[in-house]
């Protein structure tokens, strides 16, 4: 039964054709929990600009203001760091959500004609998006936000011809400061989303036009088709409740420190990017001196042209993956490189090697001492004392920190680092702990 | 779908679950929607209206050595107090009246505004009274109303006499009211 109120709407705005086009597209082969990574990354959208709108009631987008109105934010207002932990891991999981949503794509082929437009238009909006990345990250203004930024904007000096002429645009100006923040805070809060909401419509527009793929055994998807409502509506109402509760535990229980505030005159400031460009990170320690535009420009040139044109390369015409020797190599040659340079670069940023349990013991007293008080390793820290990140590399020498630790003073002249009172064993773990800190563990 | 489950189309039948299958997903999809519209809407409405509920208490400033006062006569005591407006914070000077009574040595601070329409008064020390210059209302040592326009006495700002300091809560109040009601 209808309500009475939907009776009075339908006899004048007539929409039972429209919800008949809206809830009854028929999905080929039946609804399916392998479809809703659209969906989820929609809903993780949705709640972007949400959280995102309430963020900016008490953001300023100015140097001198956008870090203290960040932790006005985190300790004045109710729920304040849940609604700013909610947006941080919001775009976490709209990076995996967009992952798995392509991988579906690809593995059942559903780029393939007639859908070459929706694959292309999916492209350009997974580029919006790492651009919301990028200028959402520099909004806190915080050191990691300003150094990382200013080394994304380097990178796009390495691009010939128009690279020297594009940095000063993307900054406004020759230096990374007011105008860059203001600039990024508008790309974020409203160039962005108008961009990506125009195309999200035409997205779906054209999913509706050529409608879902259904399985990649296309007779299997003939046989029989099934409403888009009910039953895929509740797969993915159930994935998206569960996302939001993942997201949600995540901003209760991860905290999101800021670092210290963004201070351009601190270049020992060693960033580090958001876990999703790690593996990017990790690529641009290996090519460097003359390979550095490789890694710079050349290599992302090639895959987002690849990505975009992916429909025209790959012309076989199967959608089975058993069918598809060639493309299925070539992607899965592509997780293996991604997710192995992930794997390395969080081996190298976080773990403490297994091996050495002093390594584990020094660790721990640097914890107990204070030592980050006053240290930075790897953006957690003040920045009072040069940071330790990669001191291994600078200090290879074991006596040079026990005799440091010993008395500071009598090393680097001027230091106003404290004696410890360090015992023989705990003299060499912590020396062991620094001698670990390196670029290349 | 009211008739029937299936229907005919180009590729194969069209299915859709009914009965109470279909009235099973429908109602996991209230309650998903429901789950996530409550633990987004509670946050949020918290998350704005906050800055409205939170009073935060003012400051205690020292404005000056309790014994500097002379008895009987009132002294303006300036000051620089931090002003706080959301995530900025200034610094501001601020001036107070503090008169240390006759009789038993106590000190009352009044606000420096005028309660009428909130110009700033001053003491004319040959008449003994506190004048607003705007529109004439005079106060006596005590605060209360002598002549002119005002509705109420001097507000007195809360005050205490810590280790020889004399300490002040800043505060504003609305004017023109006959009640002294904090801003």
């Amino acid at each position: 039964m209808r309500s009475r109120f939907y009776q009075w709407l339908d006899s004048r705005l007539r929409l039972a054709p429209l919800e008949r086009s809206l809830l009854e597209e028929p999905i080929p082969g039946g609804a399916s929990w392998i479809y809703v990574f659209g969906s989820a990354t929609l809903f993780l959208f949705v709640m972007q600009a949400v959280t995102g709108m309430f963020l900016t009631l008490y953001y300023a987008p100015t140097p001198d203001h956008a870090y203290d109105s960040l932790q006005f934010i985190e300790s004045e207002i109710w729920f304040g760091s849940f609604i700013r932990g909610l947006h941080h891991w919001g775009a976490s999981g709209m990076v995996v959500a967009i992952g798995l949503h392509m991988l579906q794509v690809f593995l059942y082929g559903a780029y393939k004609p007639p859908r070459e437009l929706l694959w292309m238009v999916g492209v350009v909006l997974f580029i919006i998006v790492l651009g919301f990345a990028f200028t959402g990250y520099l909004l806190p203004w915080d050191q990691n936000a300003y150094w990382a930024t200013q080394v994304g904007i380097n990178m796009v000096g390495t691009v010939p011809l128009i690279g020297d002429w594009l940095v000063p645009v993307i900054r406004g100006g020759e230096g990374l400061g007011a105008l860059t923040l203001s600039r990024f805070f508008a790309l974020h809060v409203l160039f962005f989303p108008a961009a990506l909401v125009t195309l999200i419509m035409l997205h779906l527009f054209i999913l509706r036009r050529v409608g879902p793929a259904g399985p990649w055994r296309e007779e299997q998807g003939k046989r029989q088709s099934e409403t888009f409502w009910p039953r895929q509506v509740y797969m993915d109402a159930v994935v998206m409740l569960g996302i939001f509760a993942g997201v949600a535990a995540l901003a209760l229980t991860v905290p999101l420190p800021l670092t210290d505030k963004a201070d351009p005159s601190d270049t020992t400031f060693v960033p580090v990017p958001e876990w999703y460009f790690l593996f990017y990170y990790q690529l641009l320690k290996y090519l460097h001196g003359p390979l550095e535009p490789l890694a710079t420009w050349i290599l992302p040139a090639i895959f987002f042209i690849g990505l975009l044109f992916w429909p025209f390369i790959d012309r076989n015409p199967a959608r089975n993956p058993v069918a598809r020797p060639f493309a299925i190599t070539a992607g899965g040659l592509f997780l293996a490189v991604v997710f192995g340079l992930l794997a390395i670069s969080i081996r190298d940023l976080y773990a403490v090697p297994r091996l050495d349990p002093a390594v584990a013991r020094g660790k721990a007293l640097y914890a107990q001492f204070g030592c980050s008080g006053c240290h930075r390793i790897h953006g957690e820290g003040g920045a009072v004392a040069p940071d330790l990140s990669f001191v291994g590399d600078r200090r290879p020498e074991r006596e040079w920190h026990i005799k440091h630790f010993q008395d500071p003073a009598a090393v680097v002249p001027g230091s106003f680092m404290p004696k410890f009172p360090l015992n023989e064993r705990q003299l060499q773990d912590l020396a062991s702990y620094m001698l670990s800190l390196k670029q290349n563990m | 779908m009211p008739d029937g489950a299936t229907s005919q189309h180009e590729r194969g039948p069209v299915v859709t679950p009914v009965g109470a299958r279909r009235r099973f997903f429908q109602r996991v999809i209230a309650a998903a929607a429901a789950l996530i519209g409550m633990g987004l809407a509670g946050p949020l409405a918290g998350y704005v209206i906050s800055p409205a509920l939170k009073r935060r208490e003012a400051p205690w400033v020292d404005v000056g050595a309790a014994a500097d006062l002379p008895v009987g006569e009132p002294k303006q005591l300036d000051h620089v107090t931090t002003v706080r407006d959301g995530w900025i914070e200034s610094q501001s000077h601020k001036a107070v009246w503090a008169v240390k009574q006759a009789d038993s040595g106590r000190i009352v601070v009044y606000s420096p505004i005028c309660t009428h329409l909130g110009c700033g008064y001053r003491w004319e020390s040959s008449e003994r009274v506190f004048k607003c210059p705007c529109h004439g209302s005079v106060f006596d040592v005590a605060g209360s109303v002598v002549a002119g326009p005002a509705p109420r006495p001097l507000d007195i700002l809360p005050s205490k006499v810590e280790g020889g300091r004399l300490f002040v809560q800043y505060k504003q109040f609305k004017s023109g009211l006959p009640r002294s009601v904090e801003l």
